[in-house]
């Protein structure tokens, strides 16, 4: 997804105007004239600067023929784009119900999930994503002690 | 100093270190050589391994596994015409011409040969150069290190990038992430929200986790079923006629080295970047330039040489002064960082052990790629094979356990998922991800070299040029960026992605 430099710019300068707001209660040092927020708004009005010259290139390549957005052409692929949108949407269910179902069961699901979405055979999935589930177990949470949650399996492991 | 470096060898020499450099070699051989895995990316899935082993094995695996990435790159190059890593980019077409041409075994060999004897003259000149240049770096002041961090940061964005406005926003981008949470001069929290996670600042590994793996992963998941044609042909003896070889190209080594480690050195910069400038400079100075481009091996020579010394160099200004030399480095400094081995001069008065021991890995290393790089040489045909249908879910799967061990909690995935997304876009959008690391490791020290500087200059700029060394880099970055803004920066379409 490529977007026309003008929105890019835009975004900067909202963003940058943002952090600058923000940085206006922050207290300074006693007896000096500035303080936590000089670097912060230095960065910010440079990137507003940057900002500004995106929105001119832009606008200029708009003129030029450019159009707003361009799509990457796999976005017209309904599979590939699944395939994409897969990635951080598995990521999500994994920040949400790791914790209450455990990571084992989760992080088989999800491996055999994908292996299957991706073509491979099940007799081939359901092995592989037993053994690197187990494999990261045991290096991460036996090895080396991250709490790695557990989950459903909590009385059993 | 023979006590601190009988102490190095001592420090390496240990069957575990040994065994994990080994095995991150192995690592580092297969991630390089698998197209769309890059170098750092190999750190960055290294980095949660490392995290719990002690300094020494830790920089020791991330050293042997960039230094064999880099090779490896150069094996899918040959045969299948796809460049395991950007570094090796740069003679992709050319060494591929050669095996359509029978001259595999050539191609590898030479790729192999030079590879390693290019590392080791960029380490060679680590050796040299980086204590000489910490000695001069023990008098500097915050004014120095304001100027040092200065012009490393505009190396990075102007010099490397083809769009030096967009590696410019980058960078002010990984700045600015790096001034969330407690300022380093007065202790006030800052863009937290009131969530006391960030009071930490963006944890950097499980950030860097997300702009190299997740937005690799991202562009690699579109294309999970197209895999590459892999050139089917025996590799036979990748050795011969190799000193025939040197005897014809051995300027053309030392040229390309010679640029590699200089661009390697320089801030920003790095290996592919060092390919593409050595490989274009051989073109220019050889006597038969209408042969590059018809599987040549001339410019290859040059190029294989420049991007690993490049490897190597990468490390003087991230040891010396704690300013990487690429993005690998910039990962390296955050690994030390935690490890609470600051980089910069005085690890080489207190800790000069760990220095040679780094020196030593990286000899050790580039020995080691001969024997390494001819195995995977040997079984690339099964290992280019791998189904990457199989291989993207566990490195996802990896990356998420590898993100949430850095915080011990959910709060390392969500900034690995939110920075790789952001990386993903960023680099769709022609921004390059590098700067924005650069900036996250440099922000901290750039400020504090900063409100240091501006306290005692009592907020007078002069006071920024007034020591001799401070004012000669000031001056420096000043006229580059001078240079650049009235070349470049209003130049409406961005030159060829280079």
């Amino acid at each position: 997804m490529r977007t026309n430099d003008a929105i890019s710019g835009l975004i900067l300068i909202v963003a940058s105007t943002i952090m600058i707001y923000l940085t206006l209660d922050f207290p300074d040092f006693p007896g000096q004239k500035y303080g936590p927020s000089l670097f912060p708004r230095i960065l910010g009005t440079a990137l507003i600067l940057c900002g500004a010259i995106l929105i001119v290139r832009g606008l200029s390549a708009r003129r030029a023929g450019v159009p707003w957005v361009t799509l990457a052409d796999w976005t017209g692929d309904p599979r590939r784009l699944a395939s994409f949108l897969m990635l951080p949407v598995l990521v999500l269910v994994y920040i949400l119900v790791s914790e209450p179902i455990g990571f084992i069961p989760v992080a088989f699901a999800m491996l055999l999930f994908l292996f299957i979405w991706f073509g491979t055979r099940v007799v081939v999935a359901v092995p592989v994503a037993a053994i690197a589930t187990w494999v990261m177990y045991w290096f991460f949470a036996v090895m080396m002690r991250v709490p790695l949650p557990r989950g459903i399996l909590n009385n059993v492991l | 100093m023979w006590d601190a470096i009988l102490q190095a060898f001592g420090l390496v020499f240990d069957p575990y270190v040994l065994w994990v450099c080994l095995a991150a070699a192995a690592f580092g051989m297969f991630v390089g050589a698998m197209p769309g895995l890059t170098a750092t990316m190999a750190t960055a899935l290294l980095v949660p391994v490392t995290f719990f082993m002690d300094p020494v094995p830790a920089i020791g695996a991330i050293v042997t596994a960039t230094a064999m990435a880099i090779f490896a790159g150069d094996i899918p190059a040959a045969m299948m015409r796809i460049p395991g890593t950007p570094a090796s980019a740069a003679y992709t077409d050319e060494s591929y011409l050669m095996s359509r041409k029978g001259l595999l075994d050539l191609a590898l060999g030479a790729n192999l040969v030079f590879s390693a004897v290019g590392g080791l003259f960029g380490v060679a000149i680590l050796i040299i150069a980086a204590p000489m240049l910490a000695e001069v770096a023990l008098n500097f002041s915050s004014f120095e290190y304001f100027w040092l961090a200065g012009l490393g940061l505009t190396c990075a964005t102007f010099i490397a990038q083809s769009d030096p406005l967009k590696g410019f926003v980058s960078l002010l981008i990984g700045l600015a992430i790096a001034t969330i949470g407690i300022d380093p001069a007065a202790g006030h929290p800052r863009f937290t929200f009131g969530s006391v996670e960030m009071l930490q600042g963006i944890s950097f590994i499980p950030a860097m986790i997300g702009l190299f793996a997740i937005s690799e992963l991202l562009r690699g998941v579109v294309t999970v079923g197209q895999a590459g044609e892999v050139l089917v042909q025996q590799v036979g003896n990748v050795f011969r006629g190799l000193g025939s070889v040197w005897r014809r190209y051995w300027r053309n080594f030392f040229r390309g080295s010679l640029i590699g480690t200089g661009i390697g050195a320089l801030p920003g910069a790095g290996a592919d970047i060092a390919a593409w400038i050595s490989y274009a400079v051989s073109k220019r100075c050889s006597k038969e330039p209408e042969k590059y481009g018809t599987g040549h091996l001339e410019g290859i020579v040059d190029a294989t040489s420049a991007n690993n010394s490049a490897v190597a160099a990468a490390w003087i200004p991230a040891l010396v002064f704690g300013i990487p030399g690429d993005s690998i480095t910039a990962i390296v400094i955050g690994v030390l960082y935690m490890k609470n081995m600051n980089p910069g001069p005085s690890v080489f008065l207190q800790n000069p052990q760990l220095i040679y021991a780094v020196f030593i890995i990286f000899v050790l290393a580039n020995l080691m790629m001969l024997p390494i790089g001819w195995t995977a040489i040997k079984l690339a045909k099964q290992t280019l094979r791998t189904p990457r249908n199989i291989l993207l879910p566990i490195i996802l799967l990896f990356c998420i356990v590898g993100a949430y061990a850095m915080t011990n909690s959910i709060y390392g995935i969500i900034i690995m998922l939110s920075l790789g997304i952001f990386g993903w876009l960023l680099e769709e959008n022609g921004f390059p991800v590098g700067p924005v690391i650069l900036g996250m490791v440099l922000g901290e020290l750039f400020e504090q070299s900063f409100m240091t500087s501006m306290i005692k200059a009592d907020g007078s700029l002069l006071g920024f040029f007034s020591r001799p060394i401070a004012g000669t880099l000031g001056v420096l970055t000043l006229a580059l960026w001078a240079y650049m803004l009235t070349r470049n920066l209003w130049r409406r379409e961005p030159a060829t992605q280079g």
